[in-house]
């Protein structure tokens, strides 16, 4: 019986703790290698704990960032190497030791040897989840203001500017910084923070810097959760006490048919300019289209319902199972949340500045506090640029024409991503 | 990557992005004039001085019927006044400008505040 219990005791997570960091400390190169080998694991543990503090108690996004954050508590979990219990293998997706001839993933491998976040996170390694979920999206997504006003959605190309300059941004920080090694793939997928979209942040990533993941779904969320506290600053200082009492024009009514129409439009127009954005813009459309044409009410119900929560549990889950001790406690990561909030900036004040020329174009017709709603993150940022509206006016409705440029928002931020995914998968 | 290849790199690709996300969304923008001008018919009228005519608000609410607009309005005040919809009455009605000078306003809280 003694032995038994032993033996048992060997296999407990207190034992695989005190064994890895042994091992770490046998097997290290001294220096910060060597701590983060015995530290590292525990402190994610901590950090999983401050997410999921973050997303319960400040409520910071938390339909994503609690399960993110416990996705990433699982990984971090002590367990013995090889152990079956191990419910996420981020090497297989990421250390080209664990590829066939090193290239091409071992599905095989995943299937037999891979714990359930594993399987879970196939969805996210072949692009499944991040389309699905735009498909919720476009069912939740309302159109109209866009169609009303259609110069809008020059505000939501704008607030692209943020996506590129950090492209840029990280890109120059690579070259300089040694120990940060941002080639174009990681700047790609860092810059696409700064379009104010999880899914397509996630997209772009999982593709182009799979190792970079964590760091960016966490990054891109945790700003979402923040834009009431980024952008009124930058809309004040870019804007007048003038501009920002300007009273808009009521948008026209828009007809069922042309609620109908924009989303098949759309689809086409994107798939023959930018075809690798169509998994995203065609799904978002779809949805759309099952809301606005109103006789598929059983599919639209499932796709904004059940569909996209399980979704939402799958890929917050798989994607913070990613964030292992060796890929998220670098410098790297400390990068990413510094160019993630850089890029937010530069997105709200891309669209400030579009929206000020447009107001001056039209003789005075456009509150330039619409341009900031140009980043994606729906609805926050339209009721942001609302309630900076409602405070030098209270009697200015500024929601529904910041709509349009945040929906546009989304389709240009999908555009970017595709513009990325173009140039450099 | 040096700084200097750094930085050609991510201006070439700052700068064909932005074309392409502006050039997208702008053929997107003439789509949807396109598609203004083929299916949007403004509800009263066929000319498009009238087209701007609903949107300011008001002549929608002259055109509907009034019995679901006032049942809107008594349930509003109901529910600001803490009190049952049996107590009120809605007589009339008028929109007011966001803008009425303040005076204005308050001389209409007067009145109505002497009806209670």
């Amino acid at each position: 019986m003694l032995e038994s219990l032993i033996s048992f005791l060997n296999s407990t997570g207190i034992a695989a703790l005190i064994e890895n960091a042994k091992a770490a400390i046998a097997a290290g190169t001294g220096g910060f290698d060597q701590l983060m080998g015995v530290i590292g694991t525990p402190l994610m543990l901590v950090i999983a704990c401050v997410l999921l503090y973050l997303a319960i108690k400040k409520q910071f996004e938390p339909l994503l960032l609690l399960p993110i954050a416990f996705g990433m508590l699982l990984t971090n979990l002590p367990m013995f190497a090889n152990s079956g219990a191990i419910m996420m293998h981020p090497e297989y997706f990421t250390d080209p030791a664990y590829f066939i001839d090193g290239k091409t993933l071992d599905m095989n491998l995943i299937f037999t040897k891979g714990g359930l976040l594993d399987l879970l996170y196939l969805g996210v390694k072949l692009g499944i989840y991040p389309p699905l979920i735009f498909l919720g999206i476009g069912v939740m997504t309302d159109f109209g203001p866009l169609i009303a006003n259609p110069k809008s959605i020059i505000l939501g190309a704008a607030a692209q500017m943020g996506v590129f300059l950090t492209f840029l941004g990280a890109l120059v920080l690579g070259a300089t910084i040694p120990g940060i090694n941002f080639g174009v793939n990681e700047a790609a997928s860092i810059g696409i923070i700064g379009g104010a979209d999880g899914p397509t942040a996630i997209y772009v990533t999982k593709t182009l810097a799979p190792h970079l993941l964590p760091a960016i779904a966490v990054a891109a969320y945790s700003y979402m959760a923040l834009i009431p506290v980024i952008q009124p600053p930058i809309m004040k200082a870019l804007t007048t006490k003038k501009e920002r009492q300007i009273v808009m024009e009521q948008l026209r009514p828009v007809s069922k048919t042309e609620k109908i129409v924009f989303p098949i439009v759309v689809t086409i127009v994107v798939a023959l300019i930018v075809p690798d954005a169509v998994s995203l813009v065609g799904m978002l459309m779809l949805g759309n289209l099952a809301k606005e044409s109103g006789v598929v009410d059983r599919l639209s119900k499932t796709a904004q319902n059940g569909l996209m929560n399980t979704i939402t549990i799958f890929l917050g889950l798989t994607v913070g199972a990613t964030a292992t001790a060796e890929t998220f406690l670098t410098g790297e990561t400390l990068g990413i949340v510094a160019l993630g909030l850089i890029a937010f900036c530069f997105s709200t004040a891309g669209g400030l500045l579009l929206g000020k020329i447009m107001c001056k174009l039209t003789g005075g017709k456009v509150n330039p506090l619409i341009g900031s709603a140009g980043v994606s993150a729906v609805p926050m940022a339209a009721r942001v640029s609302q309630t900076v509206g409602q405070k030098e006016n209270p009697a200015n409705f500024l929601l529904m024409h910041a709509m349009g440029p945040n929906v546009a928002g989304v389709i240009g931020s999908a555009v970017a991503a595709g513009v990325f995914l173009a140039m450099f998968a | 990557m040096t700084l200097s290849e750094a930085l050609s790199q991510g201006l070439q690709v700052t700068a064909t992005g932005l074309i392409i996300v502006f050039g997208v969304l702008l053929i997107l923008m003439l789509v949807m004039m396109l598609m203004k001008t083929i299916f949007y018919r403004p509800e009263d009228g066929n000319t498009p001085k009238k087209a701007e005519a609903p949107a300011t608000g008001a002549p929608a609410e002259v055109v509907m019927d009034d019995s679901e607009l006032i049942a809107v309005l008594t349930a509003a005040v109901a529910a600001s006044l803490n009190t049952s919809t049996y107590h009120l009455n809605i007589k009339s009605y008028r929109r007011i400008d966001t803008f009425a000078p303040a005076w204005n306003k308050a001389g209409l809280r007067d009145v109505i505040d002497a009806r209670f």
